[in-house]
């Protein structure tokens, strides 16, 4: 059998030696789509993070495609939050876009028609071609949203990696990138994503990851993201509503 | 309007400033898009005692080696104390770069000719540059523009965003030393010509004025290296006529860095009246002009 995409078994990641999320088991194979469903500060970010590499396993065992994480960074993709990119840099959406093919092209050649080609192919696949040529900053924050998926798929990816995506988000670029990742898990690629949007991760997830500080529940939406899995989690922030669902309150 | 220049050293120091031009443009967008507008007024600091020691334990070819060393270690010292934040204290950095400088100032107030000496390392003397000089600045000027050349697109992704630098593969803190020590490179080329205090204005005016009328990053280190020119051009002009024709001492490099402020100041008024015309979307999104003295 292929090796897993992700496998992290008994997993403990944090910084300087303290962990900030503990007891991760995950085994999440080609073409599934993980959602880590969690409260601000609950490690989701982290745990994205540490399947890039860039924060250190303490415990347990972590492959990505077989790899230790910091050696499979060929083959993931990562789109950021766009609110945190600086949209004065004076750079287009296409130049954004073909970031995503820097390794792939290296220190010394410049890009070649395959590479211009994977941008606009990518460009089209979040329907902003007509785009290409605007300034990054000027684009819409659902837009610059596209881009950055676009500069990930560009770089043909067979692990998505997405932090937050929806965040500030207009419905009209939810719904394409939707579309999109869909498409692509169809094609093979696995797709990772961050929400905090109990609604998207029921819709979107073959496997939802409830966190906070640790692995509080790993299923499918409907075993996962039972009413007490959510109190346990979300303490007092998740509360039963009288068609039987649980919902997220504000502290 | 050419004459002034077909006096020889009048013309090698067009030949110096036009070598700068060529490296501050390109070497200005980064230090812009990365805003290390503080590394560079760092390097400026402490390549100063380096100057100063270089110059009086080794002549005029020891200032050349002390301001390489110095530049260098700052470069270094810069990127690991900056390296996850340990640099946050902004007040003790500047203390230790104060303190740097006063190093400096105390060892050329040993020498007798104390007043021209500090002069000289402050301002620079553009108009006393040599031939041999120019070879020097002018293989710099390849190796900076041939390792940035090479450095480009990965320094302007890890500019852009970091953390998708870094998820792409990039080691970002060799990145960062790499910009460092390129713009060490930049401060020792230029330190002799402008002297340390305005190389700062060549390191970050450039593509400041330039980013208020395009915001394609090719363009802007064209138009930087354009304006570096001009600048130095019109500088050495009005210095010349100004000495010449009227008396007035006005020393060339101060005269370059004035044009080059003026076109600063000037180019948005410039670009305000052509958007004035309706036309597209284009925002003057000026980021911080940046602090231009320490």
């Amino acid at each position: 059998m292929a090796d897993a995409t992700l496998g992290f078994s008994g997993v403990s990641v944090g910084y300087h030696g303290s962990p900030v999320l503990t007891d991760i088991e995950l085994n999440v194979h080609a073409g599934q789509r993980l959602t880590l469903v969690g409260p601000n500060g609950a490690g989701k970010s982290t745990l994205i993070r540490s399947v890039l590499g860039l924060v250190p396993v303490l415990h347990g065992s972590a492959t990505v495609l077989g790899r230790p994480p910091a050696q499979a960074r060929s083959v993931t993709g990562y789109v950021p939050q766009t609110g945190s990119l600086d949209a004065a840099f004076p750079v287009s959406a296409r130049q954004v876009v073909m970031m995503g093919r820097y390794r792939r092209i290296g220190w010394w050649r410049p890009a070649r028609a395959a590479d211009r080609a994977a941008v606009r192919e990518a460009l089209e696949r979040v329907g902003l071609a007509d785009k290409a040529q605007r300034q990054f900053g000027v684009l819409s924050g659902g837009q610059r949203q596209r881009v950055l998926l676009a500069r990930a798929i560009a770089a043909e990816p067979r692990l998505l990696l997405l932090d937050e995506p929806f965040n500030g988000v207009d419905a009209v670029s939810q719904e394409a990138i939707l579309r999109v990742l869909h498409d692509l898990s169809a094609a093979g690629t696995t797709v990772v994503l961050s929400t905090h949007d109990l609604a998207v991760a029921r819709e979107f997830s073959d496997l939802v990851c409830l966190l906070n500080g640790r692995q509080w529940a790993l299923g499918t939406p409907a075993e996962a993201l039972t009413a007490s899995a959510l109190r346990r989690a979300y303490g007092g922030h998740a509360v039963d509503v009288d068609d039987g669902r649980t919902v997220l309150v504000e502290p | 309007m050419i004459e002034p220049f077909t006096v020889p050293f009048m013309g090698r120091a067009l030949a110096e400033l036009a070598l700068l031009a060529l490296i501050c443009g390109p070497v200005s967008v980064l230090v812009f898009v990365r805003r290390l507008s503080f590394v560079s007024d760092a390097l400026t600091h402490t390549v100063f005692p380096g100057v100063v020691i270089g110059f009086v334990s080794g002549g005029a070819e020891g200032l050349f080696a002390g301001a390489l060393i110095a530049g260098v270690v700052t470069a270094v010292l810069l990127t690991v104390l900056t390296r996850g934040g340990a640099l946050s204290d902004d007040a003790s950095a500047a203390v230790v770069l104060a303190a740097m400088f006063s190093i400096g100032v105390v060892i050329v107030s040993r020498r007798s000719s104390y007043t021209s000496d500090l002069t000289s390392f402050l301002f620079g003397r553009i108009l006393t540059v040599t031939p041999r000089q120019i070879a020097e600045t002018a293989v710099l000027a390849v190796i900076i523009l041939g390792v940035l050349l090479v450095g480009a697109r990965a320094l302007i992704f890890r500019a852009f965003d970091p953390a998708g630098a870094a998820a792409a593969g990039f080691r970002i803190v060799w990145l960062d030393l790499w910009l460092n020590v390129v713009v060490a490179l930049v401060v020792v080329a230029a330190v002799r010509a402008v002297g340390t205090i305005l190389v700062v204005a060549l390191l970050i005016v450039p593509a400041a004025a330039a980013r208020m009328i395009t915001s394609r990053l090719a363009v802007m280190a064209v138009l930087g290296s354009g304006l570096v020119l001009l600048a130095g051009y019109g500088g050495l002009l009005l210095s010349w006529t100004a000495s010449v024709d009227h008396g007035i001492s006005l020393t060339s490099a101060s005269a370059v860095v004035l044009i080059l402020v003026l076109a600063y100041v000037l180019l948005p008024l410039g670009a305000l009246r052509l958007r004035r015309h309706p036309s597209g979307s284009v925002r003057p999104e000026r980021t911080s002009p940046h602090e231009l003295v320490g």
